[in-house]
């Protein structure tokens, strides 16, 4: 009788393809996993006690380093958040600007999910510069209006940083049709690929139940066949004057998610060119003081960021600091499904299940 | 153009003249054999240099990019700087390693590549040794580096090298088999085994264009053997990091970076050899088309590599086992019948070519229905389960 | 049919391979755009795309986010800074610290930190300024040799006359 053992190994914190610093505990028949162990905080900055001792208006650079990728929502939730817990209004141009921000963000980010789920399945990089070719694109265009690429530090409290500089509308018009033509060219080279399909059909199956119980949310969920989207759901901003779908796949695997985020794409770029055309002029803050000092009380917002659901909690005590600021990463908690979506596949595949979750591990630490 | 042709061979003869001139009839022998090993060891790593440079340019070209420009006119002394930097770095033996067998792999693996160069035909009249079991002797040589990647996996004491040598084991064994027997369907429409009998074999058609599944099962398992995408698992970046290799720095990587580089030329080569016709073809020299076919053979196996991704290891063995080593069989069967009952000619080329575009279409069919029955599959799970959601909740 | 995909893939990307090099030729002799300087204008999905950074470089765009700048009064060629300390007190970080001299009217600025390690461009100091004292220049090429990371009024003062600004957010379509 052959005597087989089990062997354990850590895929990570330092491996190339855990999307930074992360640990996975693998225990392998073979290369079948038996067992899985996701371990984080390697990365954990503190960023939530560290808001709690600055402004309101300070805060706002932090929730750029959450989700690195989409500092855009993440200013986008967070405003959304001071604004309810003090009820500011918006101006109507400024919620403008904000969708056409974060509607790119989710673009940027769903390239990035796209090609390095490539990279991690083994295409030479070919996709991911593809990607990234698109992304730095849509980072001129942040950086053109906020001054920086990432940290962009744009969408504050009460409105927007500073208006739109007079070249950003006609450069994202002539954008839009480049980046539809991009799509469909991601959609030609890969869709149909017969080796991905091979990797990415049936794997990493997330039933629909069980990713509502775990609560997942954004792309994975949807991929899974439940049509929740918080822009529809519960519309904030100017989410209800927009005319566009929740797409939803049905198989709940690595392929569906990819053709998730493709289709997701696809809305967005729907939504932007109704907000590039019906932009009007107008205010695009209101003005609020650097040291918000809002009523005593408590505040929780969420929006649907690229990743997810992503929300902020804040609790006011009257003073300029939060006594409270709490925030729901979308990465995190669609990790958690991991182990279950793992069991029983190969080594080769908790990477690829892994880059279709699409995390941004600064997310999950925080 | 004759003068082109036996340029090479020309030169050869002038400098065996030249030693004669002074030097007894053994010694010349010797210089002579002692030179033509020198030479096909230099032509390895000109032919590492080439096409790593050629390598790095092609995949960033795929990417919109404009690669290595830096060191020297295009950045063609890349490679050198490359391995300058190779040279300069610590070499390191880590604690717990088999230390001798973790010392000989890098030794090990290159000899075997190196070797094979020998029996490789580079133009009208230019082989090493023109051995009449020349197929043999490539199959046999061709199985010593899974001996190498097994010593330098278990010698790491790294969990992912062991990893990396498994699949390393597994891999190349299973893909052995469907290369033997493509090689053997050639061996048969040829009559020899001898590589530059192989060659004359083609002077009419060139055994691609003969038997196309041949071509295309040789080409899979050759690519396989070389561990390139889509079948690059022993050294998976993304999963199990670099393989085999993985504890390895400094020379005693660039050891093994040489050898994949040289087997690379070599399995080229073969393909040439075997499919393409060799040297054959009018007009140019027959060295000169001996390099463009092996440089396009390169090419394409570069273009695949920048384009897609790879498998994953049970695909992949069971891409051997159930589809190559069946096809291939067929397909030999196939060609011992025909080649027994034709002549050699238009005919005999032309039933085997239709033939086995046929054999060809029916295992791709095979596997469509194979694919959609498992994605049939996953949508079914699907359905199931956001049946099971949307049931038992209230909407 | 089967093996429709692989063929597709090849397909886009020796469209690729191809576009880079028609983008080559159009280029030729020199692989280098002239001056140096070039703009992301065109959207094409073939071509070269990367851009050979010391030899050629993007113009910044005038709201970037570099290292921070003194402003001068044009007139009297002093800086504008009277050292109020609300960039002090608005910076999230602690990169600034500062100390001046007199009351009122004449307050001045006699020495300003600004550590540059620490600062993460988030122009929230030159929000709070009132005086068109700050701004964010468009350095970025911010490394060092050493660890002098930390800047002193003059340093300041010499990214400001390099860019020649006289007031604040003139880029942002703000000017107070
Ligand atoms: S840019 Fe931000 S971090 Fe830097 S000094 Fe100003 S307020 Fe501080």
């Amino acid at each position: 009788m052959l005597k087989t053992e089990t062997i354990t190994i850590n895929m990570g914190p330092q491996h190339p393809s855990t999307h930074g610093v992360f640990r996975m505990v693998l225990t392998l028949n073979g290369e079948t996993i038996v067992d899985l162990k996701p371990m984080f905080g390697y990365l954990h900055r503190g960023l939530e006690k560290t808001s709690e001792s600055r402004t309101y208006l300070q805060a706002v650079p932090f929730t750029d380093r959450l989700d690195y990728i989409c500092s855009m929502s993440n200013n986008f939730a967070y405003a959304v958040a001071v604004e309810k817990l003090a009820g500011i209004e918006v101006p109507l141009r400024a919620e403008y600007i904000r969708v056409i921000m974060a509607e790119l963000t989710r673009l940027v980010n769903h390239m990035l999910a796209v090609g390095f789920l490539f990279n991690d399945l083994g295409a030479w990089y070919t996709p991911v510069v593809y990607a990234f070719r698109e992304r730095e694109r849509i980072l001129d265009l942040f950086e053109m209006a906020s001054g920086s690429r990432m940290m962009c530090n744009y969408i504050r409290p009460g409105g927007v940083a500073a208006d739109l500089p007079a070249e950003f509308l006609p450069q994202l018009r002539k954008m839009i049709p480049h980046l539809e033509n991009f799509v469909r060219e991601i959609r030609f080279y890969l869709s149909d690929n017969e080796i991905f399909k091979a990797r990415a059909v049936g794997v990493g199956f997330l039933p629909a139940d069980m990713a509502v119980a775990y609560s997942i949310t954004g792309p994975v969920l949807r991929a899974s066949g439940v049509k929740y989207d918080v822009r529809k759901a519960e519309p904030y901003s100017i989410y209800d004057q927009f005319d566009f779908d929740v797409p939803t796949q049905v198989a709940g695997d690595v392929y569906a998610r990819y053709l998730q985020r493709l289709d997701e794409m696809d809305e967005s770029l729907k939504i932007l060119r109704q907000a590039v055309e019906r932009i009007p002029e107008g205010e695009y803050a209101t003005k609020v003081p650097s040291r918000l000092r809002p009523p005593k009380g408590e505040a929780y917002a969420r929006i649907e960021a690229p990743k997810g659901e992503l929300g902020f909690y804040l609790v006011s005590d009257g003073s300029p600091n939060p006594y409270r600021w709490r925030n729901r990463p979308p990465s995190l908690i669609n990790l958690s499904a991991l182990r279950e979506m793992c069991l029983g596949h190969k080594v080769a595949d908790v990477v690829t299940i892994l880059g279709s979750i699409d995390i941004t591990l600064a997310d999950v630490d925080r | 153009m004759q003068v082109l042709d036996d340029l090479w061979i020309r030169i050869a003869v002038w400098f065996r003249g030249l030693l004669e001139s002074f030097l007894p009839p053994w010694a010349v022998q010797l210089t002579m054999d002692v030179l033509g090993i020198l030479l096909l060891i230099v032509l390895g790593i000109v032919v590492v240099l080439a096409f790593t440079y050629m390598e790095r340019k092609v995949i960033a070209r795929v990417g919109d990019r404009i690669g290595p420009n830096r060191a020297g006119p295009f950045g063609i002394f890349q490679a050198i700087a490359d391995a300058i930097k190779m040279l300069t770095k610590e070499d390191v033996t880590p604690t717990n390693a088999d230390r001798w067998l973790f010392l000989a792999a890098p030794i090990v693996v290159i000899i075997p590549a190196v070797l094979l160069y020998a029996v490789l035909p580079l133009g009208r009249g230019m082989v090493g040794v023109d051995l009449n079991i020349a197929v043999v002797f490539v199959v046999a040589m061709g199985g010593i580096p899974i001996l190498t990647m097994l010593m330098a996996g278990w010698a790491s004491n790294n969990k992912y090298a062991l990893l990396g040598a498994f699949r390393t084991v597994a891999q190349l064994i299973s893909y052995e088999v469907p290369m033997v027997v493509a090689l053997l369907t050639v061996v048969l429409l040829a009559g020899t085994m001898s590589t530059v009998g192989i060659v004359e074999a083609q002077a009419s058609f060139p055994f691609a264009l003969v038997t196309p599944v041949a071509f295309v099962v040789y080409m899979l398992a050759g690519l396989a053997e070389l561990n390139r995408t889509p079948f690059d698992l022993l050294e998976a970046d993304s999963e199990i990091v670099a393989g085999y290799f993985i504890e390895y720095s400094g020379m005693k990587f660039a050891m093994f970076f040489l050898a994949e580089y040289i087997n690379l030329f070599m399995v080229a080569g073969m393909i040439t050899t075997l499919f393409l016709a060799g040297w054959q073809w009018p007009i140019l020299p027959s060295w000169l088309w001996f390099l463009i076919k092996v440089v396009l053979v390169i090419f394409l196996m570069m273009w695949i590599r920048a384009t897609f991704p790879r498998f994953r290891i049970d695909q992949m063995l069971g891409f051997a086992w159930k589809a190559l080593v069946p096809l291939s069989l067929i397909n030999l069967f196939l060609v011992a019948l025909v080649a027994k009952v034709l002549e050699p000619g238009w005919v005999r080329t032309g039933v085997l070519f239709v033939s086995n575009l046929a054999l060809l279409a029916g295992a791709i069919a095979i596997m469509a229905q194979v694919a959609r029955k498992r994605e049939e599959r996953a949508r079914a799970a699907g359905e199931a389960a956001i049946k099971r959601y949307y049931g038992s909740e209230v909407r | 049919m089967y093996g429709k995909g692989i063929v597709k893939g090849l397909w886009v990307t020796l469209k690729h391979i191809w576009g880079t090099y028609a983008k080559d030729i159009k280029r030729f002799p020199r692989r280098y755009a002239p001056g140096g300087i070039a703009k992301r204008t065109d959207y094409d999905l073939y071509g070269l795309f990367t851009l050979q950074y010391p030899e050629e470089r993007y113009e910044m765009f005038p709201r970037f986010r570099g290292a921070l700048m003194h402003l001068r009064n044009p007139e009297t060629g002093e800086p504008n800074c009277t050292a109020c300390g609300a960039c002090e007190r608005a910076c999230p970080h602690g990169v600034i610290s500062l100390e001046g001299e007199g009351k009122g009217k004449d307050r001045k600025v006699t020495a300003y930190r600004y550590d540059l390690g620490r600062c993460i461009f988030c122009r929230l100091c030159v929000e709070s300024c009132n005086f068109n004292a700050i701004e964010l220049s468009r350095e970025y090429e911010l490394s060092r040799y050493k660890k002098d990371f930390i800047l002193e009024l003059d340093d300041l003062l010499k990214i400001g006359d390099k860019y020649g600004i006289h007031k604040t957010g003139e880029a942002w379509g703000v000017t107070e």
